[in-house]
């Protein structure tokens, strides 16, 4: 039987055409985003475009829990330590970022300008932040499993709060000059919460006076955060993720590395936390506070990987997507969310341990594949 | 015939327990070896020590003449030692072909990002490792399982898939820890008969832990007794048959409970 390494080389690896393969969902990924903003946003009004916002923010931090709880099975539950480090990192950068740059901490220029690509750089900074704090909470995985790994990702989430509550005020733009980036990094707004951050992500289509392009940076993020955790489930590295979920001794006895395998789904998850953080902080009607970003969003985002179903990224979507939408639509439900969620979760675990996809994917489950039979039969029928 | 697993003097303590003591063992490449002893000889620990998931007190393992105890069970796999359990572990949730592809994944040079984005050496290795996957599964009889979930397959398939996993890795060497365990005699007659084409096939050196003794003396060229932890005898098959302290150690417990026993673990 031929060798792994004898198989690919015989396989010829193809160029250009492959190459375009890889790059199209991408593609159709930034014309979904186009069409979001552009089309539905202005036909919706403000109100629903700010929960396509929320929903959109909710996806990218739900998928990305999903990783490391999900594939990987390590317990996290302080994603929001995450968000809350790539908020602020980008605050840093939009805030005294623009007021060095320009003068004033206004958005700056039109779609795609350069207040725009600030923002944007802003996020990658936001999540490679965040990766790093990733790194340094990853590395406990690999001697604590369940309940105490989950205990420490939980302090680091209130590590995180604290520090972000200590901060020193927010400066005035009169009051930076002549301060160097690093001098003015300790002035997060303390418990008040760092205000007056520009709203790039904000649910009103651009115009020239703001230029604000949110629904198109938050779906261009939720496109690459879904295609890279898609095309890491369905790879090698993701099925390595989702061995020592399974069985960590047998795992590694199939010559998984591990450890490495777990940090790097610390990393992973915390980038596009850290992402997601940045896009929150900067999401019309938001306040980038230490209490927004507490325990209780670490749980609200724990409870959407688990209700939809542990290393099910649609089932992550679907959750995101209902628990954001629905505080918004019945006010009884804001009221009395806590119970409603601990009841469901409790129904969950007696009823469908696995959450509601499992590991599978929308489209993979039995009751959708009945269903789509049904169909392609009813057509047939004439 | 060169020599591709060395075991030299390994001793391991649970505790006050000498789990193992003074164990070496030469293995040369498609050499056909068992392993075998009363319940709690100590077999299974000494494939632990082997793979790396348990470190030796004293003695040294070596792969293909290097040294590989000290070494993480991930990076002696890749060194060309595979194993299966005795207490079956497979990765439950996936499906049966997920099971070998990951195993086979170990072999592919493409990391995170190549992954990611789906570069042409990332797709030409992924398909490498279905095809290949598929393969052994074919081989081992169990290709129209493939979509099932690995936790639902009934007992004796499971313990091919085990092997399948194994040999996804591409080894030198093979531990086996009771690869018919729970078989019925016709299950039992098929292992035999794919244990002996693997060995010819992938030109495998395998280690073999099994209770049941017809199969041990029949396909072994070599056989190894433990008994507490001490190697008792070791030698052909037939000169092991006739060892007085080998049958003292299976007959000085009453056969009848030793055999029950053995079912159950
Ligand atoms: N992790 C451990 N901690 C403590 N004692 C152990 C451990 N693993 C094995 N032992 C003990 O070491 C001895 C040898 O166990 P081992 O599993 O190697 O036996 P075995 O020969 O494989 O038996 P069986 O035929 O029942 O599988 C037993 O007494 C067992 O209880
Ligand atoms: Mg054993």
């Amino acid at each position: 039987m031929k060798t792994i390494s004898e198989r690919t080389r015989a396989l010829h690896p193809g160029g250009l055409g492959s190459a375009l393969r890889s790059a199209w969902p991408v593609v159709a990924g930034v014309v979904v985003a186009l069409v979001l903003q552009s089309v539905l946003a202005p036909a919706v009004g403000p109100f629903a475009a700010k929960m396509v916002l929320d929903i959109g923010i909710a996806i990218v931090l739900a998928v990305s829990l999903n990783i490391v709880n999900g594939f990987a099975g390590q317990f996290s539950i302080g994603h929001a330590g995450f968000m809350m480090v790539g908020g602020y990192a980008a605050a840093i950068v939009t805030y005294y970022g623009s007021i060095k740059l320009w003068g004033s901490p206004e958005p700056h220029g039109g779609f795609l300008g350069s207040g725009d690509l600030l923002f944007l750089f802003a996020c990658v900074l936001g999540g490679c932040v965040a990766a790093l704090a990733g790194l340094v909470v990853g590395l406990p995985s690999l001697r604590l499993r369940g309940d105490y790994l989950a205990i420490v990702t939980l302090g680091f989430g209130e590590i995180m709060r604290v520090l972000a509550q200590r901060s020193k005020d927010v400066l005035y733009p009169e009051d930076v000059a002549g301060k160097s980036m690093w001098e003015v990094s300790d002035n997060l707004g303390g418990a008040l919460g760092f205000s007056g951050l520009p709203s790039y992500v904000s649910p009103t289509p651009w115009n020239e006076d703001t230029g604000h392009a949110g629904i198109f940076f938050v779906y261009l993020i939720v496109a690459i955060v879904l295609i890279s955790a898609y095309r890491l489930k369905l790879s090698s590295k993701g099925r390595a993720l989702l061995a020592v979920r399974e069985n960590e001794i047998a795992a590694e006895a199939m010559g998984i590395n591990t450890s490495r395998v777990k940090v790097a789904a610390f990393v992973m998850a915390a980038f596009f936390a850290g992402v997601g953080g940045a896009l929150f902080a900067h999401e019309f009607g938001n306040t980038l506070t230490p209490r927004e970003l507490g325990f209780q969003k670490s749980i609200d985002i724990v409870i959407m990987v688990v209700l939809g179903g542990m290393g099910s990224i649609s089932g992550a979507v679907v959750a995101a997507a209902a628990l954001t939408l629905m505080p918004e639509l019945f006010r009884e439900f804001a009221e009395y969310r806590m119970i409603i969620y601990a009841l469901a979760l409790i129904l969950v675990m007696i009823l469908r341990p696995q959450g509601l996809f499992g590991i599978k994917e929308l489209w993979e489950t039995t009751a959708w594949r009945r269903i789509r039979a049904r169909i392609v039969r009813g057509k047939e029928a004439p | 015939m060169s020599e591709v697993l060395a075991a030299r003097g390994l001793s391991l303590s649970f505790g006050g327990l000498r789990a193992v003591n003074d164990f070496s063992l030469s293995l040369g490449s498609s050499d056909l070896a068992g392993l075998i002893g009363p319940n709690g000889a100590g077999k299974t620990t000494v494939f632990n020590l082997l793979t790396g998931v348990y470190q030796p007190d004293a003695g040294s393992v070596l792969l293909d003449g290097k040294q590989v105890n000290g070494k993480k069970p991930s990076q002696i796999a890749a060194a060309g030692l595979a194993r299966t359990f005795q207490n079956i572990r497979l990765f439950g949730e996936l499906s049966v072909l997920d099971n070998v592809r990951t195993a086979a994944g170990v072999r592919t040079r493409s990391g995170l990002w190549r992954s990611l984005l789906r570069t042409p050496l990332y797709l030409a290795e992924e398909r490498a490792v279905t095809e290949r996957s598929l393969e052994l599964l074919e081989l081992l009889g169990i290709a129209h399982r493939r979509e099932e979930q690995a936790r639902s397959l009934p007992y004796g398939d499971q313990r091919r898939l085990e092997i399948a996993r194994a040999l996804a890795t591409e080894p030198k060497v093979l531990l086996l820890d009771e690869p018919v365990a729970g078989m019925n005699s016709s299950e039992k007659v098929e292992m035999r008969g794919l244990i002996q084409t693997l060995r010819k096939q992938f030109d495998l050196a395998i280690l073999l832990i099994e209770h049941d003794m017809g199969l041990v003396m029949d396909i072994c060229e070599h056989i190894t007794v433990l008994d507490h932890g001490m190697t008792i005898a070791a030698g052909k098959p037939a000169a092991i048959q006739s060892n007085p302290a080998v049958i003292e150690a299976y007959l000085g417990a009453p056969e009848d409970e030793t055999t029950a026993e053995s079912e159950a673990s």
